[in-house]
């Protein structure tokens, strides 16, 4: 496969990413395994079963491996490897924040003329096509036609608020502050459950999307891209009255000792019953409704009388956290498991896989998709990622992310867990990731 | 055949210093190459896995390199040292890796040798119960550190269960910043605690009887005996325990990262946890070599001092 070195336009941003031929090269009639790595979790597991049941129809010679880690290992398992310049995946599946480091790393294809080749980019709502692939990051939250693509949507993800229906009434909260209200009185009501569950562990991006989530609903911004200023943006008093709501007022209804939670243990407490309204990631949701793992009835449909699942409730803003991933090509993976890894994403992408991923549990990105029957019936919980698509905000996609949300997550946990009074880790977050975006070409020293 | 005739002569001995030295020599270098033979595949794996990387990295610590930016590394030459020993971030890991080390090496020494020592007046079942004792020793940090997690698990771990039913409220072990870093220490105490057990019953099994006998005679009381006999004879051994235990605890990452990940915020991250942050978060390689190579002559002249103060103590 022929690769070219190009430059990436927009933003200052350099891209040494090799350019993906446009059209899928010729296909390998030899047996061949193509490699996707995640990290572990229950759509994971759901990809590798439908991709080896449906691809295979069309390429019987391939099997899919799902390869996964553990979510605290994700970013280093793949950049580790994309380090070595030798990749034992060919299809990486990164978080959309990931892209921006392997973009202007060259460790990904630039797949640009592949999409306009072979892709309906209309199809999609633009910013998912955008969050998914595109760099520099869609800041205004719409695709920018003339920005390279170097991804394709594979799973869409928003937060959902979970909600007991038997303790809180059919009709979820609507803003955040009636949601806070009917958790605390939800709370005194039921000795032994708490109002609150949701994500504060300081590992991944837990506790750093929880913030994100309540800062942009309260009216805050994470930066403001253009002059990349984040201090001063991030602490204003929007960002300090969202802070203020998530540890005074938030926290005391959670659990005791629920400080290092994150998507297990939410679900956890929530099919435990210790729980009245939660959130967590939509594609994580589905062992809610398994018997098996669950206190709150013997069957799907009883667990799903006392279980409600809505958006998130709105107070200034209606913005929830844009979750999912993409899918990419390794730029080290051999030739012909580049072409096989095209091929896959281009079938992948049609409208009738796009409906049957739905129907196998997978959340898709096509606009039809989403509104087909197959995904608004496969789980209650689809219709709510469905109404929230425009609703969505993401983080910073840049290369120096990996950092920026370390830096959130280890102040948030802080002061979630008392360790940092919430203006000192606010200003902190602030301060320090602002130093990370001004000290990019800085020499030695970097990373401290 | 014509050495073995001559040595049927009148002169045996004169037949004997003729013997061509040129021959022993020969064996002599043949038995050296093959001691080369031996001793190179175990050298150069050395080479290859110890000293080349300790190299490189060295040479990485005086550059701006990123491994995953690629691209040359400029020579920064002392800039990473100086912003590494400038940093208040990395005091701050300093302070919590010096207390966790100072803790755990502390508690696991008193421990250690107080089991030893009740193990050692035993006759019967020293065996099993030392065997018992090395269990924790044996397992994987890994696993440890997850085990210990679910039992300090402030909602259903089975510390606070027990707490619970002796009237007593729950603690959030691995969540709150009084808390966490103890529950870190007494982890490390509960695995490595039978080291120093180890180490400190091998050191009492060593002491003569018959000095004691002596004092039996003499009638000496129970911790005169202790004080003047025992400890004297086993302290430095057991000097030598806490020596290879504080730098063990001195790179902890595995427990670290499996309980707390270093939280809450940062409060029990230590050095080797920063360290990892600076090398695969930012891949910011050059910082993160130099940030080893400090770690490593940290811990050289601390084992320097502390190799001086052992030979002292025996010359005394």
């Amino acid at each position: 496969m022929v690769t070219t070195a190009v430059a990436c336009g927009g933003g200052g941003t350099e891209s040494s990413a090799p350019k993906a031929p446009a059209t899928v090269p010729e296909l390998t009639k030899d047996p061949l395994t193509l490699s996707f790595i995640w990290f572990d979790w229950p759509p994971a597991h759901a990809l590798e079963d439908f991709a080896n049941a449906e691809y295979t129809k069309e390429r019987p010679n391939v099997t899919i491996k799902v390869n996964t880690v553990p979510n605290a290992n994700w970013h280093d398992a793949m950049f580790t490897q994309f380090a070595a310049h030798k990749t034992d995946f060919d299809i990486p599946i990164l978080d959309s924040q990931h892209i921006g480091e392997a973009v202007t790393n060259g460790n990904i294809l630039d797949i640009t003329d592949f999409v306009k080749k072979n892709i309906d980019v209309n199809a999609y709502n633009p910013y998912l096509l955008a969050a998914y692939g595109q760099f520099p990051q869609a800041e205004t939250g719409k695709r920018d036609e003339n920005a390279s693509l170097y991804g394709l949507p594979l799973l869409g993800d928003t937060w959902t608020m979970i909600y007991r229906k038997d303790l809180i009434g059919d009709k979820p909260p609507q803003t955040w502050d009636e949601m806070i209200s009917v958790a605390e009185k939800c709370q005194a009501d039921n000795p032994g459950v708490s109002g609150l569950a949701f994500h504060q562990a300081n590992g991944s991006d837990a506790a750093a999307v929880t913030y994100n989530t309540v800062n942009g609903v309260y009216g805050g911004n994470l930066w403001d891209a253009k002059s990349r200023k984040i201090n001063g943006v991030l602490n204003d008093a929007a960002g300090q009255e969202a802070m203020d709501v998530l540890v005074n007022k938030m926290k005391p209804l959670t659990a005791k000792g629920s400080g290092n939670w994150f998507i297990d243990e939410v679900n956890a407490a929530v099919a435990q019953g210790k729980a009245c309204i939660a959130f967590n990631w939509i594609a994580a949701s589905g062992a809610l409704l398994d018997p098996k793992q669950s206190t709150l009835g013997t069957t799907r449909e009883q667990i799903l009388e006392k279980l409600g699942f809505a958006t998130l409730p709105t107070q200034k803003t209606n913005l929830v956290p844009l979750g999912g991933m993409g899918m990419h090509v390794s730029a080290y993976s051999s030739e012909e498991k580049q072409a096989e890894a095209l091929n896959f994403m281009k079938w992948f992408e049609q409208a009738d896989i796009q409906k049957k991923w739905a129907a196998a549990g997978g959340v898709p990105s096509r606009t039809d998709a989403l509104e087909s029957p197959e995904f608004l019936n496969a789980g209650p919980f689809n219709k709510v990622y469905a109404d929230s698509v425009p609703r969505m905000r993401d983080m910073w996609n840049v290369p120096e992310y990996a950092r920026l949300v370390d830096i959130e997550n280890t102040n948030v946990n802080a002061a979630l867990n008392g360790a940092k009074s919430p203006k000192d880790a606010l200003d902190d977050i602030a301060k320090e990731q602002q130093s990370v975006l001004d000290s990019s070409n800085r020499k030695g020293g970097g990373g401290l | 055949m014509s050495d073995s005739a001559s040595l049927t002569t009148d002169h045996p001995g004169q037949a004997a210093s003729t013997t061509p030295p040129a021959r022993g020599r020969s064996r002599r270098l043949s038995d050296r190459w093959l001691a080369v033979v031996f001793i190179s595949p175990a050298l150069l794996l050395l080479l290859a896995m110890s000293v080349f990387p300790l190299l490189w990295a060295l040479y990485l610590s005086f550059t701006d390199y990123s491994a995953t930016r690629g691209g040359p590394a400029n020579f920064v030459w002392f800039e990473n040292y100086t912003a590494i020993l400038a940093s208040a971030q990395v005091h701050l890991r300093a302070l919590t890796t010096l207390i966790y080390v100072i803790g755990a090496v502390a508690l696991q020494t008193v421990l250690g040798f107080t089991i030893a020592y009740l193990i050692s007046r035993r006759t019967h079942g020293r065996g099993l119960l030392t065997t018992l004792f090395l269990v924790p020793m044996m397992l994987s940090p890994v696993v440890v550190g997850l085990f210990w997690r679910f039992m300090l698990d402030a909602q259903f771990g089975v510390i606070n269960s027990m707490l619970g039913s002796l009237g007593l409220g729950q603690v959030e072990w691995l969540t709150r910043q009084q808390t966490a870093l103890f529950s870190l220490i007494v982890v490390d105490t509960w695995q490595w605690t039978p080291f120093i057990m180890l180490i400190a019953l091998a050191g009492l099994t060593a002491v003569p009887k018959y000095l004691y006998e002596a004092a039996s005679i003499d009638r000496a009381s129970e911790w005169f005996r202790f004080r003047t006999i025992t400890l004297p004879l086993v302290w430095p051994l057991l000097l030598i325990a806490v020596l290879f235990r504080a730098i063990e605890a001195f790179r902890l990452f595995d427990l670290v990262y499996i309980l707390t990940s270093g939280g809450p915020g940062v409060s029990t991250e230590t050095l080797s946890f920063h360290v990892y942050k600076v090398a695969f978060l930012g891949f910011n390689t050059g910082t993160a070599s130099a940030y080893g190579i400090l770690m490593v002559l940290v811990v050289i002249v601390l084992t320097q001092l502390y190799l001086r103060y052992l030979n002292k103590l025996k010359e005394d």
